[in-house]
């Protein structure tokens, strides 16, 4: 029944405004073209999974995009001499790639149009996905359709550049170079430090890389030298949820079997917003939960996934142990409702360590002080056992979680937990990531906890559904090029440790400490100590290599790195391998332009779901130029002379420079012993190049070979023709519980990982661990379980480890190596190592808060998409303060006003400084809570640079960075935003960029939180805790959002502070820098691992 | 041309060319002060007239932290505002040149500026609506010509595209709108377009009933 009579609607006659000057007018009139039946253009794909046949990538003819939406061929038909104003026709050479904005490493495919190929011109029209990638199935997220805009990103980088001579880091003068004269520089000094030989100078050269994206090139260019020079990002990254896994199963990271769950179950925002494997992660669990899977996502903030899930439980961050442990007692301690227990027996009896824990009496009494346990268990018993869990668990009540996790009037979320849990079963697929685990001291206690009730469903077998281990599905060649080289081997481990990049107050941490260099450089008392100890540690960094990073910007204490990297004396040579401007670049010598995801060699690997794959990112203008016939002069070199031959300007990348480097600059007549592991086997006189590098190392895939070999019959390099052409393949798929696999034992010789051990070489210790040498150390190498032989997990005893037999012993944590978390105040101070800074008995006043800063934005990655236009109009460098409504009510605080964040150390109670953001009040963070991206706030000294005898001036990030001025006296540092970010003209990319003129958002809405906040690394992870305890007041009328004050000299002392009061550093008793068995990133020698200092 | 007939021809143009713009994009200031200023166009969001936040907010705050939200959620998110996500089995959205929609304003030699409606395809509410803003126009015309039989036609186009396109999923659409919508402004717009079109294939049944018997 209609409410209004059309009388009614006759007012709209007497509208004061008429309907012309109100339609949008979204019409144009265009004539209809003669009938176009005979062309092979259709108007539509007939699916949305449309991509052409593979066999048809070499040359598709696609219709240009700038019209054919428009009406399709039927409008104007298609192009030729006879039909000039029909569509335009392009001929693609369609090359497939891998994107390297996050670690997801999705498939892309680059359509180079060559219509003018002939005349010099080649240019990629568009990125999309690359559907013979099993994990992404040719589905990008909005930082893949980005490339495009990446890659002709108006202010890119066109050649190398110098500081200015004369001038000094920081003061914005450069001048242009080639890349042989950067080498020769740099080459030279490389040469210089590495032919003195000795220990020192062994550990004065680092390569410090950003999100790697490829599977073993990097570490093996500073193997290849003979140094301990790797530093990766990791720390600041993921390395507390890393060690939370390295004691379970010691492996890196876990591995979900997303699509088969029937219950998701995330911590922080991760997966399924941004993070580890994000669009082909998302896109499983999307397809779970059409499946019919349930959502739980624990985040005291409504990430995009919290807001869709079934569930919802805003824990106070760095609290989330405790609810894993209350779920690990209800497991225990309760039966499902037919009576029949919750616990997965057969499982947890098989494949847990608890008889090692059993039998270990020094260890059950150390419990019982502790508190943890009341009396010995009666007998070394499985059910003994599992009593002596119930009693470890009971206390973690639901009346303990509600208090501890501050979800008061939220009681009823953990009941619908529960309901949630318990059905699932041992499918319960899991990433306990992100900020959980990285934000906190004692966060990787969070994974660690977090995986306790998951085995104990089950869930932990990697089963179907379920949570396998990430190494199982990942493969890593990269660095396994050898047999192309004159050396014909890998490169041996060196004899060095470098103790800049693994201090010993840090013997467990997860990866290098990389994020704290400067502390470390600049500290001579630490120096000192450590020397007198009888350690030999470099002073100084002879060269300095960030790569695809930007330190300055992205680690703590920001200030305190400009510092450093200004100083001549510590740090001799830097050069960024950088594919946009960053902060950094403009305190280094040299700014040396690589590649992105279309410009780069890499092999990645990427574990997003149960199946075992690579891919292989491309220079795709390399590859289409040859394709088309064109050849390059130097054969090592191509990738460098297609990026020159076809527009994008010297832009280089590192499987072509470090060889070059090496051979020709390095080691330039062989004698440092070096060159041969990048001299071409092929051809001696010159390096390797990037068919016969990756060819050799693509080889070491069976399958792939076979495949590739048939396909390619013929060629000089089938294997890096098939990925060439295909840019993913999948070695195996369904990878399940591989630790269940059976253990060959052949009568005569064990066959475990792919080597042979003598019956005679192996012993079996009393819980079924085989053991076999391994030069000083010894190493297991599967397990018996029941009477049958398995391959095990990566751990010591091949179970997953509910006891770290190895960190209550050896390495000094003995009241943490089983998943705990204190249960009163007086456990709280004790056990302060796993005790959140940010832990609400810090926060005294209703403006004191949490500030909870790790969650990505899933449109933006944190450094490298700072100039991506489509990503920017989106991201804007736009981090709000999110703030809970209530909270904002109490002090007055409005959407949009001023607020200064003044952040405190709560170990010592030193305030560092503070920044001023927007505030968002919002019901989608938790009250106590505030929220703050630190992966916006970027800044920048300088709108451009002029090059002496360039015509053009350089933009920086014009489209990502708004200006600042900085004051910097070596102890107070600030900054104030000056300027924002301005429509402009494009120099290069014209054609890409028309739009410069339209841009309308001016980027001042963010924040450099990352200069306030001091370092200060967990004790035992290593990673940075990047939460923080905030005061919270409105800004004052002469403080602008942007402004930062930091007092770093304050953050040295909160650094100090932390190092010394929590740390339990290697003394003289100690005789290994760090447990053997555990990962690290180029694992040096046994003999670098042995340690002998004297206690002064 | 009788006075009636005219009237009515131009509130036809007017309401369609209201409703369109308010679908296809986020409310303006000069527009939202378009339609507080006049009485007329206000009678039609009664909820939003009395609604206490429009009293509240200047006309940007409004706009920026209700309208602009409530538009987001309802046109960009949410709701699927394309007649090809309502028709087609799978639920996808037709964005090329096979679209049915299409093939109409290709057959009239009418192209859909995309970028500047900032749609993804041609059958998006706002550009069906403003489809029917210009045959109402081009309707008007004929009948201030006499060119009687034109105007039969222009409204027999109008009839059949309502019958076959809009009557066909925009009132599910509406409906959906109505009842997700988080501001008054939203919720009065989507009922004022439901009625509306269901008022107007009302009157052209009827014209077409009569045998096109326009009032003279």
């Amino acid at each position: 029944m209609y409410l209004q009579s059309r009388r009614t609607f006759l007012k709209g006659a007497a509208f004061s405004v008429a309907g012309v000057a109100i339609a949008k007018g979204v019409f144009a009139t265009d004539a209809k073209a003669e009938s176009v039946t005979d062309s092979k253009f259709t108007n539509t794909p007939k699916t949305l999974s449309f991509y052409p046949d593979q066999s048809e990538w070499d040359s598709f003819k696609e219709l240009d995009g700038t019209d054919w939406k428009r009406g399709g061929i039927e409008r104007h038909g298609v192009r030729s001499a006879e039909n000039p104003d029909g569509i335009q026709v392009n001929d693609y050479t369609i090359v497939p790639t891998v994107c390297s904005n996050c670690e997801a490493g999705c498939g892309l495919t680059a359509w180079v149009n060559k219509n003018d190929f002939d005349k010099g011109v080649l240019t990629v029209r568009k990125y999309m996905g690359n559907p013979l990638h099993t994990g992404s199935r040719g589905r990008n997220c909005a930082k893949g359709y980005a490339v495009t805009s990446q890659m002709y990103d108006p202010d890119r980088i066109p050649f190398p550049i110098k500081r200015a001579p004369g001038s000094k880091r920081g003061e914005g003068k450069w001048v242009r170079v080639t890349w042989d004269e950067a080498m020769a520089v740099i080459g030279k000094k490389m040469h210089d430090t590495l032919k003195v030989g000795d220990e020192i100078s062994k550990k004065s050269i680092m390569y410090h890389v950003g999100r790697p994206n490829e599977n073993g090139f990097g570490p093996r260019v500073p193997q290849s030298l003979g140094i301990d020079g790797y530093d990766s990002h990791t720390n600041i990254c993921s390395a507390g949820a890393r060690e939370g896994t390295i004691q379970w199963a010691n492996d890196d990271r876990n591995s979900p079997d997303w699509a088969n769950a029937d219950l998701i179950f995330l911590q922080s925002s991760h997966a399924a917003d941004a993070g580890h494997y994000f669009q082909q992660s998302a896109g499983y669990i999307a397809d779970a939960r059409k499946r019919g899977a349930k959502m739980v996502v624990i985040d005291p903030r409504m990430s995009n996934s919290a807001g869709m899930a079934d569930l919802w439980i805003p824990t106070w961050p760095g609290t989330e142990a405790a609810l894993y442990l209350y779920l690990a007692n209800r497991i225990l301690n309760e039966k499902k409702k037919d009576g029949s227990d919750i616990v997965k027996h057969e499982y947890v009896k098989n494949w847990m360590n608890w008889d090692r824990l059993m039998a270990n009496k020094d260890y059950l009494q150390k419990m019982i002080g502790y508190g943890y346990i009341s009396k010995m268990p009666k007998d070394d018993s499985y059910e003994s056992f599992i009593e002596l869990a119930k009693e470890l668990y009971a206390p973690y009540t639901k009346e303990f979680v509600v208090k501890e996790c501050r979800l008061e009037g939220m009681e009823y979320k953990l009941d619908e937990l529960w309901e949630l849990f318990v059905p699932a079963g041992a499918k319960i697929a899991s990433y306990l990531w992100r900020a959980g685990a990285i934000g906190h001291r004692g966060g990787w206690m969070n994974t660690r906890a977090g995986f306790l009730p998951l085995a104990l469903v089950g869930a932990m077998r990697g089963d179907i559904g379920g949570v396998g281990m990430h190494h199982w599905h990942e493969i890593s060649v990269a660095g396994k090029g050898d047999k192309a080289t004159v050396a014909g081997v890998h490169p041996p481990k060196t004899d060095a440790w470098n103790e800049l990049a693994w201090p010993p107050e840090y013997p467990i941490a997860t990866y290098e400490m990389g994020f704290m260099l400067p502390q470390i450089m600049m500290d001579d008392e630490w120096h000192k100590k450590w020397t007198k100890k009888g350690l030999k540690i470099p002073k100084s960094m002879a060269v300095y290599v960030p790569r695809m990073h930007n330190p300055l910007w992205i680690n703590p204490d920001g200030f305190r790195w400009m510092e450093a990297l200004k100083r001549e004396d510590k740090f001799e040579l830097t050069f960024n391998l950088s594919p946009t401007w960053s902060e950094t670049n403009w305190y280094c010598d040299y700014v040396l332009p690589v590649g992105l995801a279309g410009e780069r060699n890499d092999q990645q690997s990427t574990p997003s779901k149960p199946e075992q794959r690579i891919e292989f990112r491309q220079a795709v203008l390399r590859v289409a130029a040859e394709k088309s016939g064109w050849k390059p002069k130097d054969p090592t070199r191509a990738t460098l002379e297609a990026h020159m031959k076809f527009g994008l300007g010297e832009v280089w990348e590192e499987s072509e420079f470090w060889p070059n480097l090496i051979m020709h600059h390095v080691d330039p007549d062989g004698s440092l012993g070096i060159a041969k592991y990048w001299a071409s086997k092929k051809d001696p006189s010159r390096c390797v190049t990037v068919p016969e590098y990756f060819d050799e190392a693509f080889k070491l895939l069976p399958k792939l070979k076979a495949e590739a070999t048939k396909l390619y019959k013929g060629e000089e390099y089938p294997i890096y023709s098939y990925m060439r052409d295909h840019g993913a393949w999948t070695e195996k798929t369904d990878v399940y519980k591989p630790q269940e696999e059976e253990l060959e034992f052949d009568g005569t010789y064990y066959h475990a990982h792919g080597h042979k051990y003598a019956k005679n070489e192996v012993t079996k210790d009393e819980f079924g661990a085989l053991w076999v040498d391994d030069g000083n150390f010894k190493k297991s190498i599967g397990v018996d379980v029941d009477g049958k032989l398995h391959e095990g997990f990566h751990t010591l005893s091949k179970k997953l480890e509910f006891f770290s037999e190895w960190l209550a012993d050896e390495w000094k944590w003995p009241e943490y190596a089983v998943p705990i978390y204190p249960k009163n105040d007086a456990e709280s101070e004790k056990m302060i190592h796993l005790v959140t800074q940010v832990h609400h008995k810090h926060m005294k006043g209703d403006n004191e808060f949490a500030l909870n800063t790790i969650y990505r934005l899933p449109y933006n990655i944190h450094t490298r998409s700072v100039n991506s236009k489509h990503l920017m109009e989106i991201s804007q460098n736009h981090n709000p303060i999110w703030i809970y409504t209530k909270d904002a009510e109490k002090l007055g605080i409005k959407r949009g006003d001023a607020v200064k964040v003044q952040i405190q150390d709560t170990l010592t109670g030193i305030k560092s400084g503070y920044f001023i953001a927007m505030a968002v009040p919002t019901e989608a963070t938790r009250p106590g809570v505030l929220a703050c991206s630190h992966h916006a706030g970027r800044w920048k000294l300088q709108d451009s640079v002029k090059i002496p005898g360039f015509e053009h001036t350089l933009g920086i990030m014009s489209l990502g960075s708004p200006k600042v001025s900085m004051t910097n006296d070596g102890k107070i540092g600030t900054m104030t935003t000056t300027e924002g970010i301005h429509p402009h003209k494009a120099w290069q990319f014209k054609e890409y960029n028309k739009d410069l003129e339209d841009i309308w958002w001016n980027g001042l809405s963010g924040a450099w939180q990352n200069a306030v906040a001091p370092c200060h690394p967990d004790p035992i992870a290593g990673n940075h805790g990047w939460h923080q305890k905030v005061i919270l007041s409105k800004a004052g009328a002469d403080e602008k959002i942007g402004n930062i004050y930091v007092d770093y000299e304050s953050n040295f002392k909160v650094y100090k502070a932390w190092r010394d009061q929590l740390t339990r550093p290697l003394t003289a008793a100690d005789k290994l820098r760090r447990p053997y068995h555990i990962k690290r990133p180029v694992k040096p020698s046994q003999k670098a691992y042995e340690f002998n200092i004297k206690d002064v | 041309m009788n006075n009636d007939l005219k009237q009515e021809q131009i509130a036809r143009i007017n309401i369609y060319a209201l409703i369109s713009r308010i679908m296809i994009g986020e409310i303006d200031e000069g527009l939202l002060k378009s339609i507080e200023e006049d009485e007329n166009i206000l009678s039609f969001f009664p909820t939003f007239k009395d609604w206490k936040r429009r009293k509240e907010h200047s006309s940007k705050d409004l706009i920026e932290r209700y309208l602009n939200v409530d538009f987001t959620n309802l046109f960009l998110l949410h709701l699927i505002p394309y007649e090809s996500f309502y028709m087609r089995e799978d639920q996808m959205l037709e964005t090329g040149g096979d679209n049915p929609v299409q093939a109409i304003f290709n057959a009239f030699e009418f192209k859909v500026e995309l970028d500047k409606a900032r749609v993804m395809a041609s059958d998006h509410i706002g550009v069906e609506l403003e489809f029917m803003y210009e045959l109402c126009k081009a309707e008007l015309k004929a009948l201030e010509d006499d060119n009687m039989e034109m105007a039969k036609q222009l409204s027999q186009l109008q009839y059949g595209f309502m019958k076959d396109h809009i009557l066909e999923w925009m009132p599910m659409y509406l409906l959906n709108v109505k009842s997700e919508a988080g501001t008054a402004f939203y919720f009065d717009a989507a009922d004022l377009a439901l009625e509306f079109i269901m008022s107007d294939f009302e009157y052209l049944t009827e014209l077409k009933n009569s045998g096109y018997n326009y009032p003279v």
